[in-house]
């Protein structure tokens, strides 16, 4: 028996999801914060035992451990990271300082500054320019980077970021840079910006890089401890690691970018959505994952989710590399509820798990989402939560509620109730900016619901976008560690080049496209995959002259990475072809009689793995099972006594029509009044409205 | 077009007429949808524009109208923008029937005498109509453009004496009727506009605004439009009793302040800006009376609908964050703009200059007035700079291409009590985003040399000012370059004791003989290889220098924003140990000693 495990590891809860032929075996653990590595090697020795198993016979038959890591997003969050250094061209110092000029609020004259990464004493500048076209306008003054080096040593440096103004046109200053560094600072790691995000402009690049530079050593650090662990327990292969691209790579790979692994929790959660839709036969899906403190919400595309390189602000900076799109709203179960000014507002603050809610009886007095829940009797005191782990308790929510009522005029139902709208409201158009934003209509889609509190509410919001159809997963508690399986071993990596799309160099086009391609062979192999297999999309990144956003398309698919030969002649023919197809179905139209540009080239390449087992499909004779109970709940039109299901009672074909609560091991599927709940026959449930 | 429009535009507007009523929970939610209209509208306009005005730096702006020609929803961009652009649809509003309005109808307007910003701020917006054919909204959205067809690329010319001058006027102009594009009017606009990405930025623009007005008749069919109306009533009628609750908190009394322009654009010297801010229990007046009125002056005439919106964007930062801004905010703040004063010029003067000054005069000493009453909230929401250098020139085609210099940089960010200034500009313009260096030299001849911030240019205080950057540019080929040049002599104010921020310089030609300053403005031809340097103004400080933590002094030296003299002069602190090998240190006992003496002096 051969097996693949795939990690998550999350604030409360190191999640696992094991692979073993067809079957898929979950477990959880408690995090383990001071060395996050010993939840991991806990939980490993957990599924060896259940497998009957010793720890290293059972490592020797994994074949692959894919990890999803939070602990890049960790470090920006508590801004712990290494002491960083920026060397940049003379003449730039402050771009870090300047954000282009972007602040998060234009009405807060309060707003407190981002913590600096690179205050500016440790913002060194050297002597050279390189020009848009690669040429060297001013050579590189040598002995200014070893003075740099002298400061920054006197400053106690210990990670090193490069960015230098048109280094992804042509590399040599900032390699030479690193170069030197490496003589007089040895041991202390470099980032460089070429390297990291090669693209323009300035402050994308150059922040990245910075974050990169910041976060690296922890990084680094963690997955060598990893490593390690896992080598002496006797793990014979590479570890993999979950990347914010969507794709996993080998430790090897992220470790010369440790960047990539940023916000790569939540794209774990979309590529498990889009396996699981696809089994079931949904291409496009709009995923939203409710926890105790936000709500995430990403789309799926004809069963993808693209990775967005560019704009991407992550804890106040702006991280460039391509991340799968997962937009936050300050909305989950521990949102606290209150009236500010006359009016009832829910969040965004959150009472987290400690003191966390008030029926959570830890302490809370300020009443959140889940106590209006329970209010509204969508939650019980009657059955453990959260796995068992604990019961609901009603003292002081029922007050909590009456208080936040008299401020508004009513009772505590009504207030509970109000606040449960206004959540509701609050995440309708949180997904309407989300799908906004990339031209899409939310009611020509399937909603995936997970996390704990997002299948409480994910019919009632479908309905509000007009969506008809809804799926919940059982695996949804686990869905990340899920998707950390899923992924494919990716690299996704660009270079740029801006030229008009009429006149192309085909030879550097062919050279760029060349680096990428032997740069992700060298990886590819080196983990041990067959170059034969490697499946690649060749894409290219497009604009009409002066906009700035630039749209990416496929040029050109093939297995293996050595043949170019669809770098002809007709390439620029294809090219517009494609852009305009693109332009139109983005922005409703295309320009006549101009031509776009080509700003850069760039290729996904990735070998597909074993994939855990997804299926749908409703060929289970239709039962409907008798309720557990029932019990007095406001679904939306007032209080009723509503029925109650146990889910795990619930087998492929029940059906449940609503109104109906299902209470799930750690979640609560709420059958909205007018909907219907359906197990599939791989055990998921589909709600749908009824016509 | 007359100062009795102006008045008929800016009367207060009774409620839309509904026999529903709304919990205010719903009315949120409403609120809440049409934000995100206003938000869709912006996201898809930025993506789809072509001029870099629009696209990079993000000067587009949404609001939803009511059918009374009431702000109900101003969404991202900038305050200034969104506080403007009511007027323009209420003058077409009041022609509704003149004009033809109907349902799938799209209008631009620009003029500043119907209701205007300046000329290149086009609006493009389209009535509403409910499923009974009733007008209930109307969506408006508002983007910089890079040219409007005047006797100068760009819309700003330094000599303008009349509107005429600047570009083309257009009060109220039908793009779309019944959902057809009339291509003769669009072509009208094309064609007087000098660049060719223009085309793109207005099918940008109507393709937003037509995609918005059905997504607003999505809400009026889900909630029904007597709901909407009621929703529409609530949110603005409570966003001016939680404005009036603030304004009571307020200290009773007049506060004036007095702000100057170096000189308007032929050389008038000191031009001046007066506001009395008036507060009587709920009431705020805001009365621009003595501000200057010379006839002669040119250049700075900055018109009626841009002071009313630019004193309200900064009474919007002075206030709770969390309050909805709409028509609210005006129904409870009494605006009187003199007739014929700078703030409220006469038919036909030239605008678009103005909206750089006195536009930032009048909010600057609306900040200044209205710190004696809410300091813990002032910062002027401003841009001090004059015009910042545009290089003009003409590509091997012929093609003309322009470097409008809105370049990184970092200028007039003041101090608020209790938080030096930070980033590259007040918050009201932090979804600005600046050009780049990369992309502005892949696309015109020219080198950016340096950007950097300049040690001491920040004003000192308690709370010290963001200096001011330095922006050297090389330009390859032989151009045009225009500027103009204020905030010289009159920099930005500081507050409550602390300095003023420091002032703007630009030089032409540096690095050689022929090196020199440009003191009122320039519009100079450029030989290849010629260098500019333009020098920002900082940002003030808050609070007297001497009251400066001295350990943040110390850092401010390491990081090279202040220097060790300047932390003497300035700020009374004296420091022992090196720069060079970062071993600054406060001597406490020293420094207490300087300080003591300053405040005796």
């Amino acid at each position: 028996m051969t097996y693949r495990i795939g990690i998550d590891i999350g604030g409360t809860f190191t999640d696992f999801a094991l692979l073993k032929g067809g079957e898929v075996i979950l477990h959880k653990n408690l995090s383990t914060p001071h060395d996050r590595s010993e939840g991991v090697m806990g939980g490993l020795a957990t599924l060896a035992a259940g497998q009957g198993l010793s720890l290293g016979d059972f490592l020797a038959q994994c074949n692959a451990i894919v990890h999803g890591t939070t602990v890049a997003d960790n470090t920006l969050i508590e801004m712990n990271g290494a002491v960083t250094g920026l060397l940049t061209t003379d003449g730039f110092r402050d771009e870090m300082e300047y954000r282009r000029g972007f602040k998060e609020s234009i009405w807060d004259v309060r707003l407190e500054p981002p913590q600096p990464i690179v205050p500016r004493r440790r913002r060194l500048t050297v002597p050279e320019r390189i020009l848009a076209d690669g040429s060297i306008h001013r050579e590189l003054d040598e002995q200014a980077v070893r003075d740099a080096c002298d400061k920054f040593r006197k400053q106690g440096v210990e990670s090193i970021a490069i960015g230098l103004i048109f280094a992804h046109a042509n590399g040599d200053h900032e390699r030479r840079v690193a170069q030197i560094v490496a003589e007089e600072m040895p041991g202390v790691p470099v980032s460089l910006g070429h390297r990291i995000l090669s693209r323009a402009p300035e402050y994308d690049r150059i922040s990245t890089t910075v974050v990169n530079a910041y976060v690296a050593p922890r990084v680094n650090a963690y997955l060598e401890r990893l490593v390690e662990r896992l080598a002496q327990s006797g793990y014979p292969r590479q570890l993999m690691v979950m990347q914010a691209s969507g794709g996993v790579m080998t430790r090897d790979y992220i470790a010369a970018a440790p960047i990539r692994v940023l916000a790569s929790g939540p794209a774990g959660g979309v590529m498990a959505s889009a396996h699981v839709g696809a089994a079931k036969g949904h291409s496009n899906l709009l995923c939203v994952d409710m926890g105790g403190t936000s709500y995430d919400m990403s789309v799926v595309i004809d069963g993808a989710a693209p990775a967005q390189a560019g704009w991407n602000m992550h804890h106040r900076y702006l991280v460039g590399v391509p991340m799968v799109q997962v937009e936050t709203l300050g909305a989950g179960g521990g949102s606290i509820c209150h009236v500010d000014k006359g009016e009832l507002k829910v969040g965004p603050a959150s009472a987290g798990s400690v003191p966390g809610p008030i029926c959570y009886g830890g302490g809370g007095l300020q009443p959140t989402i889940t106590d209006a829940l329970l209010m509204l009797g969508i939650l019980s005191t009657g059955e453990g939560f959260a796995g068992g782990s604990f019961r609901l308790r009603d003292e002081g929510v029922s007050e909590a509620f009456a208080a936040i009522g008299a401020q508004m005029g009513y009772g505590a139902e009504q207030a509970a109730f109000d606040c449960w709208r206004l959540v509701n409201a609050n995440m309708t158009q949180a997904v309407r900016r989300t799908t906004a934003a990339k031209g899409i209509d939310p009611a020509d889609m399937v909603m995936l619901a997970y996390g704990g509190n997002g299948p409480a509410f994910a019919a009632i919001q479908a309905q509000d976008l007009s969506i008809a159809h809804v799926l919940v997963p059982k695996a949804s508690p686990t869905f990340s560690a899920l998707g950390t399986l899923v992924a494919h071993p990716s690299i996704d990596e660009e270079r740029s080049c801006t030229a008009p799309v009429d006149a192309l160099d085909l030879d550097r086009l062919r050279l760029l496209w060349g680096e990428l391609a032997d740069n992700a062979k060298a990886h590819f192999t080196g983990a041990g995959f067959d170059a034969a297999a490697i499946q690649a999309t060749w894409r290219l990144n497009m604009r009409y002259g002066g906009q700035n956003w630039a749209l990416t398309f496929d040029m050109h698919e093939s297995c293996g990475l050595d043949d170019l030969s669809f770098v002809d002649e007709d390439i620029s023919a294809r090219a517009i072809t494609a852009f305009n197809a693109r332009h139109m179905a983005e922005y409703g139209h295309i320009r006549d009689g101009e031509l776009p540009e080509i700003t850069g080239v760039r290729l996904a390449a990735h070998v597909a793995t074993p994939m855990p087992p997804a299926s749908g499909g409703f060929s289970a004779p239709m039962i409907e099972p008798a309720p557990a109970g029932h019990r007095r709940a406001n679904l939306g039109t007032g209080f009723a006594d509503v029925a109650i299901f146990k889910g795990p009672s619930l087998v492929p074909g029940a059906r449940v029509a609503g109104p109906a609560i299902i209470e799930e091991i750690f979640t609560t599927i709420v059958v909205y009044p007018g909907w219907q709940a359906q197990v599939d026959d791989a055990g998921d449930y589909a709600l749908v409205r009824l016509p | 077009m007359s100062f009795e429009l102006n008045a008929s535009l800016a009367a207060r507007r009774a409620p839309l007429p509904t026999t529903a009523s709304i919990d205010p929970v719903t009315a949120n939610i409403i609120r809440g949808a049409l934000e995100t209209v206003c938000y869709e509208a912006t996201t898809h306009l930025g993506r789809a524009a072509s001029s870099p005005i629009i696209n990079q730096s993000n000067e587009r702006n949404a609001a939803i109208v009511d059918a009374h020609g009431r702000l109900a929803m101003g969404s991202i961009g900038t305050p200034h923008l969104t506080f403007v652009s009511q007027l323009t649809v209420r003058y077409g509003l009041m022609q509704q029937d003149h004009f033809d309005w109907g349902p799938g109808d799209v209008f631009v307007g620009n003029d500043p005498d119907h209701g205007g910003g300046h000329l290149p701020d086009y609006n493009v917006y389209a009535p509403v109509y409910d499923a009974a054919g009733d007008l209930v909204l109307i969506q408006a959205l508002q983007a910089h453009q890079g040219d409007t067809g005047g006797k100068d690329p760009g819309g700003f010319t330094l000599d303008a004496t009349d509107i005429f001058t600047e570009g083309l006027a257009i009060p109220c102009l039908k793009l779309v009727h019944r959902g057809e594009k009339r291509r003769d009017a669009i072509y009208l606009l094309e064609r007087n506009n000098r660049f060719p990405s223009f085309a793109g930025d207005l099918a940008a623009m109507i393709g937003a605004v037509e995609k918005a007005s059905a997504s607003i008749r999505a809400i009026l069919d889900k909630w029904g439009s007597d709901v909407v109306r009621a929703a529409v009533n609530q949110t603005i009628e409570t966003s001016e009793r939680q404005m009036r609750q603030l304004v009571s908190d307020w200290r009773d009394g007049s506060y004036e302040a007095t702000v100057h322009i170096d000189h308007d654009t032929v050389g008038t010297k000191d031009v001046r800006v007066h506001v009395a801010c008036t507060i009587a229990g709920d009431q705020l007046t805001v009365d621009l009376t003595g501000t200057d009125d010379r006839p002669d002056l040119v250049g700075v005439w900055n018109t009626f609908a841009n002071s009313r919106g630019y004193i309200m964007t900064q009474i919007a930062s002075t206030i709770d964050p969390d309050i909805v801004k709409n028509e609210g905010l005006f129904n409870a703040v009494e605006i009187i703009l003199p007739e014929g004063c700078i703030a409220h010029p006469p038919p036909n003067k030239p605008a678009a200059l103005g909206s750089f000054h006195p536009a930032c005069e009048i909010t600057e000493a609306v900040c200044v007035a209205l710190s004696n009453v809410a300091p813990d909230r002032s910062a002027p929401q401003v841009y001090k700079i004059g015009m910042p250098n545009a290089v003009i020139g003409f590509d091997a085609r012929g093609q003309m291409w322009m470097d409008q210099g809105v370049d990184c940089r970092s200028m007039d960010v003041s101090a608020v009590q209790g938080i030096d200034g930070w980033g590259s500009c007040p918050v009201a313009l932090g979804n600005l985003l600046l050009s780049q260096a990369e992309d502005a030299e892949s696309r015109f001849p020219v080198i950016n040399i340096s950007r950097e911030l300049v040690t001491d240019s920040g004003g000192a205080g308690r709370w010290r000012g963001m200096p001011g950057s330095r922006n050297v540019k090389q330009i390859l080929e032989p151009a045009i370059a225009m500027a103009w040049m204020v905030s010289h002599d009159h920099p930005i104010s500081g507050l409550e004791g602390g300095e003023d921020g420091s002032p703007y310089l630009n030089h032409f030609q540096v690095g050689t003989p022929d090196e020199y300053r440009v003191e009122l403005t320039a519009r100079a031809q450029l030989p290849a290889g010629a260098v500019i340097a333009y020098q920002h103004g900082g940002g003030a400080g808050f609070a007297p220098a001497l009251l400066r933590d001295p350990q943040a002094v110390c850092e401010d030296v390491l990081d090279e924003l202040v220097s060790i003299d300047a932390a003497r002069d300035r700020y009374g602190v004296v420091l022992t140990g090196s720069l060079a090998d970062y071993s600054l240190a406060v001597d406490h006992a020293a420094t207490a000693a300087l300080r003591g003496e300053r405040m005796a002096a």
